[in-house]
């Protein structure tokens, strides 16, 4: 992965001024103990300035160390979420692994898929998860018509929301598209307790679920569909020919 | 020490992925749940290094740490225990039950990077 060779480039590079430090440091304290004439001076002085620009860079090369290290994380939590998304053609596995990306990668505790459903205006309540309390309004009925403005909105337009906002509880509404078309929406109602806000980086998987995860489910469907009819005619098929 | 080889236990594939992307440099043998890891321990005697987690279906995570500890043959086996249970008592019942380290999920990979570097380094290093 090109984040990680990153990664250990920039540990070789601290490793080296690390020790381009230490020398500078042995320069110093030998120049220190032979003290007494000016030159001697003048060359702790250079030496002193040239420690404090190699303690500069390694602050630099620590701190970038440490982005790139976030960066590397970010672009496998996408890459790991994109390749199990589409590792299936079974629409119960691609389903589950949509609630695996909500509950490892975006600490998700609660949180509700909504699929259309065929030349209908509402939305079937596809996977509910962590609503061990009963289920709430609007949320309570085989399916969903409306009732949270932000979820809503998300389904009419197509906009990624953030909340909670004064209309509504859900902490975001990901819309899930197929192409231009909005066929759903994954709405965060709670997070675990040890992650109390959704961060930037979690903006990343969104975006991927709300472009991903309904393709990945449609063609799943699509292929099972297919494939049942397949198996009937060929079913047809061998009892016409009296196999 | 190097992990010789490291246990996957989770019910996810998605973590088994994850996993499978981030530790490429040691070997890795994977279980959906409990029970499935205590057949890979009796499999692979070079195992020495178990990343848990905790909910999961037929054996959960404690459950399958009880069971390796109450057996004194891998009683050097080194858990990390990796779960969304993320309450103080969570981490506590699990180093009770006999983990090397608790990381809530969801994690940075750094956390599980430098868990198993200071496993590595071992104890007091």
């Amino acid at each position: 992965m090109p984040g990680l060779e990153l990664v250990a480039e920039l540990r070789a590079t601290l490793e080296r001024v690390g020790e381009l430090a230490r020398v500078v440091e042995l320069n110093l304290r030998e120049a220190a103990a032979g003290s007494g004439s000016g030159s001697a001076d003048e060359r702790a002085q250079e030496l002193e300035r040239r420690l404090a620009t190699a303690e500069s860079d390694v602050k630099e090369l620590a701190s970038r160390l440490v982005d790139s290290e976030h960066q590397g994380g970010r672009l496998m939590n996408l890459y790991v979420a994109t390749y199990q998304l589409h590792a299936t053609l079974d629409p119960a596995e691609v389903q589950a692994t949509i609630a695996e990306i909500a509950i490892n990668l975006l600490g998700a505790e609660q949180f509700i898929l909504l699929l259309r459903k065929d030349e209908e205006e509402d939305y079937e309540i596809a996977l509910i998860e962590g609503m061990y309390d009963g289920l709430q309004a609007p949320y309570d009925g085989e399916s969903y018509t409306a009732g949270d403005p932000m979820v809503d909105a998300t389904l009419t337009d197509g906009v990624l929301r953030l909340g909670p906002t004064p209309e509504s509880q859900a902490l975001a509404a990901v819309p899930l598209r197929v192409q231009n078309d909005i066929v759903g929406a994954l709405v965060l109602l709670k997070l675990l307790d040890h992650k109390p806000i959704l961060r930037a980086e979690d903006r990343d998987l969104l975006d991927l679920l709300s472009a991903h995860a309904a393709s990945a489910l449609f063609a799943a469907r699509l292929f099972a569909t297919k494939d049942r009819k397949l198996r009937t005619l060929e079913s047809l098929v061998k009892l016409a020919r009296g196999e | 020490m190097q992990p010789r080889k490291v246990l996957v236990v989770d019910d996810s594939k998605l973590m088994h992925k994850m996993y499978e992307v981030m530790l490429r440099q040691y070997p890795l043998v994977y279980a959906l749940d409990g029970r499935q890891a205590l057949d890979r321990l009796q499999e692979h005697a070079d195992i020495d290094l178990v990343l848990l987690d905790i909910n999961m279906p037929n054996m959960n995570g404690l459950e399958f740490l009880a069971e390796v500890r109450s057996n004194g043959a891998r009683k050097d086996l080194a858990v990390i225990i990796i779960s969304t249970e993320g309450r103080e008592e969570d981490t506590q019942r699990g180093l009770e039950a006999g983990a090397s380290a608790y990381i809530k999920k969801p994690f940075h990979s750094e956390d599980i990077l430098e868990k198993i570097a200071q496993l590595e380094r071992g104890p007091g290093a």
